[in-house]
């Protein structure tokens, strides 16, 4: 038993406690489809009444930022995603991408290592953070939440200490090349990169053992256990990818300010990381992950952003429509659950 | 296993005082500047906001929840009495209650929204959080409320030798908090709900009612909290509450409590603030980077998380 974290959240706990994993995810699968097919009713709407009101909305430029930022979102949602799929949750996404940042920048500036050196030395760190965030986990047997709290206060501090928070702004001019760069005019090579991420992913939950086997484990971990899942393995690698994908959505960032800077990242990512998966449809308790929900989710926060920026809204009001708006989509999804869950019993 | 060390081990905060008596001994010692009135003077004030806060994350850890939107709640309330105060001519007599209210209103909120939806605690209160920032900014556009009433700063900066009036109130609130966690029926009700949902809902007691108690408490003193930054600080910041997170659960966890609900200490979160100021006032006394704080504040939630599953496991309570 100490090898199984502990199920955070009781009442969420007693559905999965009952239902068996395949048919949750079925159910989970289907719910989340009829999620995003309104989500991004919703997201095309947004588009609709931003380019009615302000038409700069959708000039080359804009549309071009908001394809840089959004590739960024859609990867730090994913980095929170594949933890929330086993049931637990890495506060320290924004933690890791930072130094995922800082890391890249001083090999590139201060050590001089070539490019593809750097980039795999950021990657690796955060992979590695990752994995000790999973191992404590795992080996303490202490909840995903409190761990890695603690070890996102760790890991920025140390990042503070060695960095002395001084950003890297002399990187390789190719550095910031890439991130100007624009592919027909208007779309950033970013986004292909967070795209091909997620089809990734896609096939790994959908298609591969390892990614059910993840999946089961979120499900319920103790079923997975006793049907030979080795769920502290399944955890720890998902964290590991959750670092991974974090330094990677870090290194994005780097390409797009052409800077790596220390003040990129921390707790500025810890709404948006959830915002994108939880608007998605993929459930807190674990056991579903919703890859294009995901993506669509990253779409709407991005949109928003860029709108209220076009409008002149002023960004200090952005973040209480953000806090608006995952409220009300996880009371929408809470709701749509409690419907879906009746009918089903009817048919029965 | 020997009964004394089992003894010992039992209680939770033995660790904890331990740990302040030796830090405090190799202080005074290294440091001369410890043991001046002014730097007991300076650490007892940056105490009293940090214990407050530690007790409105504590009261929330003991039914099980938790609520991320301390910090911001703090920051909203802080901004509204401040403008209350400022822009709005109110006197501070009945400025500084009605914001406390209006944090146990919003506390109320996540209460409620946590409790009628049926959505883990962590959710809502990340999106409330938002919410309570977004408006904190909206109103504020990030610039600080600098008129405050002379009274309210004295007894944020005035003192009687070391001792600092601001600390009456996180006195009061402790003795309050404690009375009321280990005397009272609704005390005794939210540790049952904690420890045991299932179990304190067949005997009778009102789990939905008692989830929303805890979260309009945590409220009421994330507001208390901030109300002592604005007289601490003597101007109403609007980021006031944006570094409270990581220390309103560190306080508690490091103090003992346990984060699956039903167990916590006022005596152990109060012992862990006391070690974090030292702690704090350790590494100013020794210029050390300020980045350092941080970096020993999580190692210090690891390492006490680490203890509590080890004493667990040692104690046979597990």
């Amino acid at each position: 038993m100490a090898d199984v974290p502990v199920n955070f959240f009781h009442r969420q706990s007693h559905m999965t406690d009952e239902t068996i994993s395949t048919e949750r995810s079925r159910r989970g699968f289907f719910a989340g489809a009829s999620a995003q097919i309104g989500l991004f009713a919703i997201v095309a709407l947004l588009w609709v009444i931003f380019s009615t009101l302000a038409p700069g909305f959708t000039s080359p430029i804009n549309l071009f930022g908001i394809g840089r930022s959004l590739a960024v979102d859609i990867v730090i949602g994913f980095s929170q995603m594949v933890v929330l799929a086993t049931g637990g949750m890495n506060l320290a996404v924004g933690s890791i991408g930072v130094c995922a940042v800082m890391l890249t920048g001083f090999l590139l500036q201060d050590a001089g290592m070539p490019i593809p050196v750097a980039l795999a030395g950021g990657l690796l760190l955060g992979g590695a953070l990752g994995w000790l965030n999973g191992f404590a986990i795992v080996k303490t047997g202490v909840n995903a939440f409190i761990i890695t709290l603690a070890s996102a206060s760790l890991f920025l501090g140390a990042m503070l200490i060695l960095s002395k928070a001084v950003p890297y702004n002399t990187l390789p001019p190719e550095v910031g090349q890439f991130g100007r760069m624009r592919i027909w005019g208007y779309v950033s090579p970013l986004l292909f990169i967070a795209i091909a991420i997620g089809a990734a992913l896609y096939v790994l939950y959908r298609h591969t053992l390892l990614g059910r086997q993840i999946l089961a484990a979120g499900a319920n971990p103790r079923a997975a256990e006793m049907s030979g899942v080795p769920v502290g393995r399944v955890i720890i690698i998902s964290h590991t990818l959750s670092g991974l994908l974090a330094a990677t959505a870090g290194i994005m960032l780097v390409a797009r300010l052409g800077a790596a800077m220390p003040s990129v990242g921390g707790e500025d990512w810890l709404l948006p990381s959830f915002l994108g998966p939880v608007l998605g449809g993929t459930l807190l308790a674990g056991g579903s992950v919703a890859v294009i929900g995901t993506m669509i989710g990253a779409a709407l926060v991005t949109t928003i952003r860029s709108g209220l920026l076009v409008l002149q809204v002023g960004n200090f009001w952005l973040q209480l429509f953000l806090g608006l708006i995952l409220l009300a989509a996880v009371m929408a999804d809470r709701y749509r659950g409690v419907f879906l869950e009746r009918r089903s019993l009817g048919r029965k | 296993m020997n009964s004394l060390l089992r003894r010992f081990l039992m209680v939770e905060w033995s660790g904890i005082l331990a740990a302040i008596i030796l830090g405090s001994a190799l202080l005074a010692w290294l440091s001369p500047a410890f043991l001046t009135e002014f730097n007991i003077y300076v650490m007892l004030r940056s105490f009293c906001v940090a214990l407050l806060v530690g007790f409105a994350q504590m009261v929330t850890l003991a039914v099980g929840q938790m609520n991320i939107s301390v910090g911001a709640l703090g920051g909203l309330v802080a901004v509204l009495a401040g403008g209350m105060m400022e822009k709005l001519g109110v006197p501070m007599i009945l400025a500084i209650p009605a914001a406390i209210a209006i944090g146990a209103l919003c506390g109320l909120l996540n209460g409620v929204l946590t409790e009628r939806t049926g959505i883990n605690g962590f959710i809502i209160t990340l999106a409330t959080a938002s919410a309570f920032t977004g408006i904190n900014l909206g109103i504020t556009q990030s610039i600080p409320f600098y008129n405050m009433p002379p009274g309210l700063v004295a007894f944020g900066s005035d003192r009687f030798f070391a001792f600092p009036y601001l600390m009456i109130a996180p006195i009061i609130a402790t003795i309050l908090l404690g009375l009321f966690l280990s005397r009272t029926v609704p005390g005794r009700h939210l540790l049952a709900v904690g420890g045991n949902p299932h179990a304190a809902e067949l005997s009778g007691i009102s789990r939905g009612r008692i989830t929303i108690l805890a979260h309009t408490l945590s409220g009421t003193l994330a507001a208390c909290a901030a109300i002592l930054a604005v007289a601490q600080l003597g101007s109403a910041q609007p980021t006031i509450g944006s570094d409270w997170l990581l220390l309103s659960f560190a306080a508690p966890i490091i103090g003992g409590a346990a984060l699956t609900g039903g167990h916590v200490s006022v005596l152990g979160t109060t012992l862990a603030v006391i070690l974090i100021a030292l702690i704090e006032n350790g590494m100013v006394l020794a210029k050390v980077d300020p980045y350092w704080v941080q970096f020993v504040l999580g190692a210090l939630i690891l390492a006490a998380v680490w203890l509590n599953r080890w004493r667990a496991v040692k104690t046979g309570t597990d």
